[in-house]
C-alpha cells in the first residue's frame, strides 16, 4: 500500500470542504451566508454552489456590501477573524438585522481559519457575542493545483512589508504546523530572509508547544511528532529576498494571462467580446449577463492548458496550432474511418473528450490573440526593453530617458513604479538625485496623492535612494540589507543569453533570459549538480555527470546567501530514534527520490516561478532526484504578480473639489 | 456462594436483575423522602437537597441550614454546597458530571470538577421575570420550562446560547419530558408537553399538536435511546408509545388510585412505576413484577438500567444481559451453561467434565464467548471468577482461539471491580464503562480525588496519565500548607518535562488561590506562551504578558494585550510600553489606520515620526470632499515638517506646498473655464470638476486639449515641467482633441525636444496617416529601413520606394514591391529599373 504522499492537495481540499459542509449542517433549515469577499475565490474553488444550496443556503450576500436582507431565519457570517475591521463590520451587520428586521434571527459566525480573542471580545463589546453561535472553519492551504496550495491571505504582502503585521507569518505557520501533525515533522528547514527566519523559529516553538499540549496517549500525535519520512525538507522563501521577479513582466503563458486579465483563485475575467459570451464553460460560475465580463477558469486539469501554462509565450502560438491540427486530424480521421459499429461507438465515446478540448482550444487561442495584442504595444515593449537591461546588469541610468518619457505618456503608474522598483531592488537604491527626479515627476505626472504611494514603497524597501535611507538613521548598505545582484549575476548565472524558449534547458525560459533569483536559491538546495553544472561547466565533459566541486554541501547555496539580503537559517528537526524507526517501518522505506520537497513563499509566489520550479521538479524527477526529494509542492501565502505588490502602495484617494 | 440467579425477576418471558450493590447508603437520620435526589450518568455522584416544599422536623440550627450534598452511590459525601442563593427549580448532572443548578431567577450555576467552584449564566429570554418552573436534563444540555410555558433550550456548557423554543399553549403543563438531540429525528432537542388532554412537541421552529384525547397525562418519560416513550395517564395506565409516534406498543393498567410520584425507563426494556415504597416494573406486552421497600424509594435512570436508592441501600435494576440469561438460566443447556458446568467438575476432578466438553465441542467457541460476555455483565466476583475460569478452561481445549477479548474482559473487570470497591462508590456495569471511556473513568476518579487510583488504572490500562498529575498539582497547591517554595519544587520535581502537563492550569490554581509568586514560579513552565498571556493578565503582569504574546507570534494574542492595556493604561504610559516593541507598534499602527486616526495622530507625535504625521495629514486631506478643508490640512501636513531638515522632509514639504499651489490654481481654472467648457466633455476621472483634483500633467493636458495654450505654459513655468514632457503633452493632447491643423503648424517648426517619431506615431495611432507623413522626412534620426517601414505603414508605398532608392537599397525596394498592387506596383517596379545595374 502506498502512503498517501504529504500535501496531498485533493485531501486538504477534501477535508476543507468537509469541514465546511459540516458546519452548515449543523444549522437547521435554509439560511442566508454572508461572505468575504476575499472568500470568495476559496469558496468557489472547494464548493459549488449548488452543494451549498443542498445543504440550505438559500441567498449569498458580501459582507462588503452590508445588504443582507431578513428574508431567512438563519443568517449566517463566513469572514475572516483577523482584522478587527472585519469583525466590526459583522457586529454592525448583526446589529442592523437585529433592528431592523421583524422577525427573530439565529445568527452564527464561521470565523475563517480561527476564532481569535480580539473577535470575542469586539463582539462583546459590541453586545452581540451573546446572540450568535460561533465556531470556526479552520481553511488554511487552497490547492490551486496538484502542486501548489495557497493560503489566499490578499493582504500578505501589505501586511508583511508595508505594515509589518505579522499575523500572516503566523497562519503560514499553523498551516504548515497541521500539515506536520499529519505527516511528521520536516527533517529540515531551510531558507532565506528574515520574515522566513521569523517563519522557521514560530514553527520550531509551535512544535514544543504542541508537544506540551498533547498528551502521549494518542497514536497519531506520537508519531506525528517525528520527523517525515515522506518530505524532504521545507525552504522557505521570504518574498523581500528577491522582489525584482514579481516586478518584472512575466513571459510565460500563464503569467501573461495574470498579468493582462488578473487571475484570481484560477479564474481570469475577460471581455465577453474575447472569448465569445454564449457556450457556458463547465467552470463557469452563474455571474449575471448584464455584465460585460466573463469568468473563464483557468483549470489546471485541463490538458490542454497543462501544456500550455508553464510555456514561455513565445511558443504558444504554435502549440495551440499543433493542438488544432491534431484535434481535426483525429475527429476527422475517425469519422472517415469509423465504419464498424465498435469503432463508431469508440469514436462516440470519445466525442465529449474532443468538444471539451474543442471549447478549451477555442478559448485559449482568443485569449493568446488578445495577448498578442497587448504584447505587441509599444509600452509593452518599451518596458520589457527596460526590465530585460536592467536585468542583464546593464546601467540603469542608461534606462532612465526611456522611464522619463513613458512617464510623459502618462501610461498606467504601476507600469513605471514597477520599473522604477526594479532598478531599485537590483542595485541596491536608485542615485538620491535621480530618485527625487523621478518623484518629482510622478507626482506631477499622476498627482500629488501619490507622495503616500512613494513613501509606502520606500516603507516596502522597493523604492530606495543608494547608501540607506535617507534618514540617515540606517549606515550605508551594511551586508544582509539588500541583495547585491552583481556577484550573483554570475555565481548563479541569473541571466542567461542563449535562452531556448522552444526546448527549454533552463528555468531561465520563464522571463526569457533572467532565471528568478527566488528559483535560484531552491535549486542550490534541492538541485546542486544541475546548477553546478550550469555555472561552472567542468573542463571535461565526462566528469560533469559526477562530481562538480561547487555541489558539495551547500557551497553555492552559503555563497549566494553572503550576497542576498536577510537571514540565513538551516535547522534540522530530529525526534526520539524509536520514533523515526517506527515511522519508517510504518511506512515503508523511501528512496530519496521520491520524498516531497516543500517549497513555501512567504509574501506570495508568482505564476513565472511556479512554472519554473515545476521545471524544476521534472528534471529531478527524470534523474530521480539529486540526493534530496523530487516531488516539489509550492505553497505560498498568495499568488502575486507585479501589478499587485505595487497595488499594496498605491494610493487610490485624490483630491476632491 | 448464593445463586446467581437469586436476585433475578421474570417480567412476561425476559429476566430482570436487582443487584445490590451498597448496603447503609445513607445516614437513618436523612428523611430521603423529604429531599430531592439526582444522579449522575453512568453511576455517577448523587446530589440531594432539600425540598422544599415539604414540612420536616426541626433539628437545630445545624440542620435548618440548606445545602446541596454530593454523595457517592455508596453514600459517602464527596462535597457539600452551601446553599443560599435562592429556591432551586432544576438540579441535574451533565455527562462529564458537572453539577448544574437552576434557581427560579433564571440563573444556571454550573458546578464543576465536584468542586464548589461554579460558572454562572443566565438564561435570559423572560426568565428573569416569569421565573423557572423545572428543568429536564440530558447529557450535554436542558431545557427549562418558564412561568409563561416558554421552553429555553442550553445545549452547551462551555459556551451557553440560551435559545427560545417555539412557543407551545399557554395552559398549564401537567408534566414533561425532552427528547435529547442525539436522539430525535431533527437533530436538536424536543420537548413532550402534556397539557389538557393532548401531548405537544415542540422544537426550535414549531409547536405540535399531536391529538390525543386519553390525557391529562400525569408522567412522561422517554427511554434512554428515544425510541420509545412512556405515558401514564390519569386514570392510572401507562402507555408505550413508539420514538416516531407511530404505533402505540402496549398499554399497561396498574390500578393505582394514586398517581405515582416518579416513572422512569430501565433501560429500554420496561418501565418502572415507584410510589413511595412500592416500585412496579413494566416489562414488553404489559406484564409487570412489583418489588417492596420498607423506606422510601428514588429512581435514578442510566443508560442500561436504574438505580434504585433508599437509605439502606443502592440497587441496580437491570435486563438481565443475555448472554447471563444464556448461562445462568434455571435449566439452560445452552453450551455456554455446560461449559460453566464442566468447569466446575473440573474443579471436582470429575471425570465428567470431559464429557461435557466433547458434547458441546462443536460450538464451544461461542460457549467460551458467550462465558467471557456474561463475565464482564457479572457483579459478583465469585461468579466473575468461575466464568472466566470457564472460558479459560474451554479455550484451553480449542486449536486456535483469539485470546484478546478474554484479557480484555480480566482488565476491565480489574478495573470495575476497584471502582465498584465501596469506598469509592462507581458503580459502573460494563456497558456504562465501555461508554464512559476509560479517559473519563479516570477523570472522575482525580475529581474525587483519588489519585493513587487513578494512577494505577491509568498505568495498567495504557492511558497518559498527564491529567491526572496536573489535577493532582493543582489540588496540591490549593490545599498545601507547606512554604511555596517546597510546593514548587515538589510540582516541578514530578512533573516537569512530562507532556501534556498544563503548568498554567496549575499556576491558575495558585493564582486563584492567592500564591502569586508561585503562580508566577509555576508559569515559567508553562512552554505555551498563548497559555501564559491570559493569567498573566489577570496577575496584572501586563509588560510579561505583552512580551509573551509577541514572543508566541500570534498576533491575536498581541492584539488581546493591547486592548486590553489601551484601555488600563494612560495614553502616554501605552505609547511607552509600546514604543520598545515594534511589532506591537506595527500591529497599533495598523488597527488604529482603520479605526483611530487620532491615536495615531498622538503616537506619530509622541516618537516624532514627522513624515508619518504628515503623511497622515495627507491621507486626511484626500479624505475631505471639499476644497477649503482640504488645502486646511495640506498646510498643516506641510507645518508638522517646518523643523525638519533631512532631505526627505523637505522634499516631501515643497511637494505638499506643490500640491497645494496647484490645487489654488486648478481652482482658478475651474472659475475661469468653468462656462466656456461646459459643453465640451470632460477628461474620464474627473467627476464632477473639470481641473480639480488632476495631476500636473493631467491639468496641462487638459488645458491643451481646450485650447488654453497661456494657463497651461503658465503652469509648466510655475512647477518646472521638462520641455521634453511638455511636449509630449502638448502632442497627446492636440491629437486626443483632433487638432490636426494645430499639429501640421508643428510640422513646420525647425526642432522639437522629443525628436519626431512620437509625432508619427502618435498620429498614426489616431488614424491619421497623411498627417503622420507629415513627419516622416523629419525623423532624420531613423534609418532608412525604419523610414521605408513609416511610408509603408502610412500607405505611401511609391514614397516607401523613393526612400529605398535614394539609398540605392534593392532588397527594400523589392520588399515594397511585394506590398505594392496597382499603380503603386508599376511606381515601385520603374523605381527599381532607375537603380544603377537595372532590372536584373
Amino acid at each position: 500500500m502506498a502512503p498517501i504522499p504529504p500535501f496531498s492537495a485533493s485531501e486538504i481540499a477534501e477535508k476543507a470542504r468537509r469541514d465546511l459542509l459540516l458546519l452548515l449542517e449543523g444549522i437547521r433549515g435554509k439560511k442566508n451566508l454572508v461572505l468575504e469577499k476575499a472568500l470568495t475565490g476559496s469558496l468557489n474553488l472547494l464548493v459549488k454552489f449548488s452543494t451549498l444550496q443542498e445543504y440550505g443556503v438559500d441567498r449569498l450576500f458580501f459582507l462588503e456590501n452590508d445588504n443582507v436582507d431578513s428574508s431567512q431565519r438563519n443568517v449566517v457570517f463566513l469572514v475572516r477573524g483577523e482584522k478587527a475591521k472585519t469583525v466590526m463590520a459583522v457586529a454592525e451587520q448583526i446589529k442592523r438585522i437585529r433592528r431592523d428586521s421583524q422577525i427573530e434571527h439565529e445568527f452564527s459566525i464561521f470565523w475563517v481559519p480561527r476564532r481569535t480573542m480580539v473577535s470575542d471580545q469586539l463582539l462583546e463589546s459590541a453586545g452581540v457575542l451573546g446572540e450568535a453561535s460561533v465556531s470556526e472553519w479552520p481553511l488554511f492551504f487552497v490547492p490551486l493545483a496538484d502542486d501548489v496550495l495557497s493560503l489566499e491571505l490578499e493582504d500578505a504582502v501589505k501586511d508583511i512589508y508595508l505594515r509589518k503585521d505579522p499575523t500572516s507569518i503566523y497562519l503560514s505557520a499553523k498551516a504548515l504546523m497541521l500539515q506536520q501533525q499529519k505527516y511528521g515533522l520536516f527533517p529540515r528547514i531551510i531558507g532565506k530572509g528574515d520574515n522566513a527566519k521569523r517563519l522557521a523559529n514560530l514553527l520550531i516553538r509551535m512544535r514544543t508547544e504542541v508537544t506540551a499540549g498533547e498528551s502521549t496517549n494518542s497514536g497519531p500525535s506520537f508519531l506525528g511528532l517525528t520527523p517525515s519520512s515522506t518530505i524532504d525538507s521545507l525552504v522557505i522563501i521570504d518574498r523581500e529576498v528577491d522582489f525584482p521577479t514579481v516586478l518584472l513582466t512575466q513571459l510565460t503563458y500563464e503569467g501573461l494571462i495574470d498579468e493582462v486579465f488578473n487571475i484570481t483563485a484560477n479564474q481570469a475575467e475577460v471581455d465577453s467580446s474575447v472569448v465569445g459570451g454564449a457556450a457556458p464553460q463547465p467552470g463557469q460560475t452563474g455571474s449575471a449577463s448584464t455584465s460585460m465580463k466573463r469568468k473563464v477558469l483557468i483549470d489546471p486539469k485541463d490538458s490542454l492548458y497543462t501544456t500550455l501554462g508553464d510555456s514561455n509565450f513565445a511558443i504558444v502560438g504554435n502549440l495551440l496550432n499543433k493542438a488544432a491540427r491534431r484535434l481535426q486530424s483525429s475527429t476527422e480521421r475517425n469519422q472517415l474511418a469509423a465504419k464498424t459499429t465498435a469503432e463508431l461507438r469508440d469514436f462516440v465515446a470519445k466525442l465529449p473528450g474532443y468538444q471539451a478540448e474543442q471549447a478549451s482550444l477555442k478559448i485559449h487561442t482568443s485569449l493568446a490573440e488578445e495577448i498578442i495584442k497587448h504584447t505587441h504595444t509599444d509600452i509593452f515593449t518599451r518596458s520589457l526593453e527596460v526590465q530585460q537591461n536592467i536585468m542583464s546588469g546593464a546601467d540603469p541610468t542608461t534606462q532612465h530617458d526611456t522611464i522619463t518619457e513613458l512617464i510623459s505618456r502618462d501610461i498606467p503608474l504601476p507600469t513605471i513604479l514597477r520599473l522604477l522598483c526594479l532598478e531599485s531592488t537590483t542595485n541596491a537604491g536608485i542615485r538620491p538625485k535621480d530618485l527625487e527626479t523621478f518623484k518629482r515627476a510622478i507626482i506631477q505626472a499622476y498627482g500629488p496623492q501619490h507622495l503616500l504611494t512613494l513613501s509606502s514603497l520606500e516603507k516596502m524597501n522597493l523604492l530606495q535612494p543608494r547608501g540607506g535611507s535617507s534618514l540617515g538613521a540606517m549606515p550605508a548598505a551594511k551586508p544582509g540589507s539588500v541583495t547585491n545582484y552583481t556577484p550573483l549575476r554570475k555565481s548563479l548565472r541569473l541571466w542567461d543569453d542563449e535562452v531556448n524558449e522552444a526546448d527549454p534547458n533552463d528555468i531561465s525560459y520563464v522571463f526569457s533570459g533572467y532565471a528568478p533569483l527566488s528559483v535560484r536559491i531552491v535549486q542550490s538546495i534541492i538541485q546542486k549538480q544541475t546548477l553546478a553544472n550550469l555555472i561552472k561547466p567542468s573542463s571535461n565533459p565526462q566528469a560533469s555527470a559526477q562530481a562538480n566541486p561547487l555541489a558539495q554541501g551547500l557551497r553555492i547555496f552559503d555563497d549566494a546567501s553572503k550576497y542576498v539580503r536577510g537571514a540565513t537559517f538551516d535547522e534540522t528537526q530530529t525526534g526520539e530514534e524509536k520514533a523515526v524507526k517506527a515511522r519508517s517501518m510504518l511506512n515503508g522505506n523511501h528512496s530519496d527520490g521520491a520524498k516531497t520537497v516543500v517549497v513555501f513563499f512567504l509574501g506570495g509566489v508568482t505564476r513565472a516561478e511556479i512554472s519554473a520550479l515545476r521545471f524544476v521538479g521534472r528534471k529531478l524527477r527524470d534523474v530521480g532526484g539529486e540526493g534530496r526529494g523530487s516531488r516539489i509542492v509550492i505553497c505560498s501565502t498568495g499568488i502575486v504578480r507585479g501589478e499587485g505588490l505595487i497595488g499594496c502602495a498605491v494610493e487610490s484617494g485624490r483630491f476632491e473639489g | 456462594m448464593s445463586k446467581p440467579t437469586a436476585n433475578w425477576e421474570k417480567v412476561g418471558d425476559k429476566f430482570y436483575r436487582k443487584v445490590q450493590l451498597y448496603t447503609d447508603v445513607f445516614d437513618q437520620d436523612l428523611e430521603l423522602e423529604n429531599y430531592n435526589v439526582v444522579g449522575a450518568p453512568y453511576g455517577g455522584a448523587v446530589a440531594i437537597y432539600r425540598d422544599e416544599d415539604k414540612i420536616y422536623a426541626y433539628r437545630g440550627a445545624q440542620t435548618a441550614k440548606s445545602s446541596i450534598d454530593i454523595y457517592s452511590c455508596a453514600g459517602k459525601l464527596i462535597r457539600r454546597i452551601n446553599w443560599d442563593k435562592g429556591s432551586i427549580k432544576g438540579l441535574g448532572w451533565s455527562e462529564d458530571e458537572k453539577l448544574i443548578v437552576v434557581t427560579a431567577d433564571g440563573t444556571v450555576r454550573c458546578y464543576y470538577h465536584l468542586q464548589s467552584d461554579f460558572v454562572p449564566f443566565t438564561l435570559g429570554h423572560g426568565a428573569e421575570e416569569h421565573g423557572v418552573q423545572s428543568c429536564k436534563f440530558y447529557g450535554s444540555g436542558f431545557v427549562a420550562l418558564l412561568g409563561n410555558n416558554r421552553l429555553v433550550s442550553v445545549s452547551r456548557y462551555d459556551e451557553p446560547r440560551p435559545k427560545l423554543l417555539a412557543t407551545p399553549p399557554s395552559d398549564p403543563v401537567v408534566s414533561w419530558a425532552i427528547i435529547p438531540p442525539a436522539y430525535s429525528l431533527s437533530r436538536s432537542v424536543e420537548v413532550i408537553l402534556a397539557i389538557g388532554t393532548t401531548l405537544y412537541v415542540v422544537d426550535a421552529t414549531d409547536a405540535e399538536d399531536r391529538d390525543f384525547t386519553a390525557g391529562p397525562f400525569r408522567h412522561i418519560s422517554v427511554s434512554p435511546r428515544g425510541e420509545f416513550l412512556a405515558f401514564y395517564t390519569e386514570d392510572g395506565k401507562v402507555w408505550v408509545v413508539s420514538g416516531d409516534w407511530s404505533e402505540k406498543l402496549s398499554e399497561y393498567d396498574s390500578r393505582a388510585k394514586t398517581v405515582p410520584k416518579d416513572m422512569q425507563w430501565c433501560g429500554s426494556n420496561a418501565v418502572a412505576l415507584a410510589w413511595e415504597d412500592e416500585v412496579h416494573l413494566i416489562g414488553p406486552r404489559s406484564v409487570a413484577t412489583k418489588f417492596y421497600y420498607d423506606a422510601w424509594v428514588h429512581l435514578l435512570p442510566d443508560v442500561d438500567g436504574l438505580r434504585l436508592l433508599t437509605n439502606e441501600v443502592c440497587e441496580y435494576l437491570q435486563k438481565v444481559p443475555d448472554e447471563t440469561v444464556e448461562v445462568f438460566r434455571l435449566g439452560s443447556d445452552s453450551p455456554a451453561a455446560n461449559l460453566l458446568e464442566a468447569s466446575s467438575l473440573l474443579d471436582q476432578k470429575s471425570p465428567k467434565a470431559d464429557d461435557l466438553i466433547q458434547l458441546i465441542r462443536p460450538s464451544l467457541d461461542e460457549a467460551v464467548n458467550t462465558c467471557i460476555k456474561a463475565a464482564g455483565h457479572e457483579y459478583n466476583i465469585h461468579w466473575q471468577k468461575a466464568l472466566l475460569k470457564a472460558a479459560s478452561y474451554g479455550k484451553s481445549v480449542l486449536d486456535l482461539y483469539s485470546s484478546d477479548d478474554f484479557v480484555e474482559i480480566c482488565d476491565t473487570l480489574r478495573v470495575l471491580n476497584a471502582v465498584r470497591f465501596y469506598e469509592i462508590g462507581l458503580p459502573l456495569s460494563y456497558d456504562q464503562f465501555k461508554r464512559l471511556t476509560p479517559e473519563k473513568l479516570i477523570e472522575r476518579l482525580t475529581n474525587r480525588h483519588e489519585y493513587l487510583l487513578a494512577l494505577r488504572i491509568a498505568s495498567y490500562l495504557h492511558i497518559s496519565s498527564d491529567k491526572i498529575h496536573g489535577h493532582w498539582a493543582q489540588q496540591k497547591v490549593r490545599i498545601s500548607t507547606d512554604s511555596e517554595e517546597a510546593i514548587c519544587t515538589l510540582i516541578v520535581k514530578k512533573l516537569h518535562g512530562k507532556p501534556g502537563v498544563s503548568f498554567e492550569e496549575i499556576a491558575r490554581a495558585a493564582y486563584e488561590e492567592g500564591r502569586v509568586r508561585l503562580a508566577t514560579e509555576l508559569l515559567n513552565y508553562e512552554p505555551r506562551a498563548g497559555k501564559q498571556v491570559p493569567l498573566l493578565l489577570g496577575m496584572k503582569e501586563d509588560t510579561i504578558a505583552l512580551d509573551k504574546a509577541i514572543e508566541s507570534g500570534d498576533t491575536d494574542l498581541i492584539y488581546h494585550v493591547l486592548l486590553h492595556l489601551r484601555k488600563k493604561l494612560p495614553l502616554a504610559s501605552f505609547f511607552r510600553v509600546i514604543n520598545t516593541r515594534p511589532v506591537a507598534t506595527a500591529l497599533v499602527e495598523t488597527s488604529a489606520h482603520d479605526q483611530d486616526r487620532d491615536l495615531l495622530k498622538d503616537l506619530y507625535y509622541q516618537d516624532d515620526r514627522r513624515l508619518d504625521g504628515s503623511n497622515l495629514l495627507l491621507t486626511e486631506a484626500l479624505a475631505q470632499n471639499t476644497l477649503g478643508p482640504s488645502l486646511d490640512k495640506l498646510k498643516l501636513a506641510s507645518k508638522y515638517l517646518q523643523d525638519s531638515r533631512d532631505a526627505s522632509a523637505t522634499f516631501q514639504r515643497s511637494a505638499l506646498d506643490d500640491a497645494a499651489k496647484l490645487l489654488r490654481m486648478q481652482e482658478t481654472f475651474e472659475k475661469d473655464l468653468a462656462q466656456s467648457q461646459s459643453s465640451a466633455t470632460p477628461i474620464p476621472g474627473a467627476s464632477t470638476s473639470m481641473y480639480i483634483g488632476l495631476s500636473a500633467h493631467q491639468t496641462i493636458f487638459a488645458l491643451l486639449r481646450a485650447g488654453h495654450t497661456k494657463r497651461a505654459q503658465k503652469i509648466q513655468h510655475e512647477f518646472k515641467i521638462p520641455d521634453k514632457t511638455y511636449t509630449w503633452l502638448k502632442l497627446r493632447a492636440l491629437v486626443s482633441a483632433r487638432h490636426w491643423t494645430e499639429l501640421e503648424e508643428l510640422s513646420k517648426t525647425k526642432k522639437s525636444p522629443i525628436g519626431w517619431e512620437p509625432f508619427f506615431n502618435e498620429c498614426l495611432a489616431a488614424g491619421k496617416t497623411n498627417y503622420a507623413a507629415l513627419f516622416i522626412p523629419k525623423c532624420t534620426g531613423a534609418s532608412v529601413a525604419e523610414r521605408v517601414e513609416m511610408w509603408t505603414k502610412c500607405g505611401l508605398l511609391v514614397k516607401a520606394g523613393e526612400e529605398a532608392l535614394k539609398a540605392k537599397d534593392r532588397g527594400l525596394l523589392e520588399d515594397v514591391r511585394s506590398k505594392a498592387t496597382g499603380s503603386a506596383a508599376i511606381e515601385v517596379e520603374r523605381l527599381i529599373g532607375m537603380l544603377p545595374g537595372g532590372r536584373r
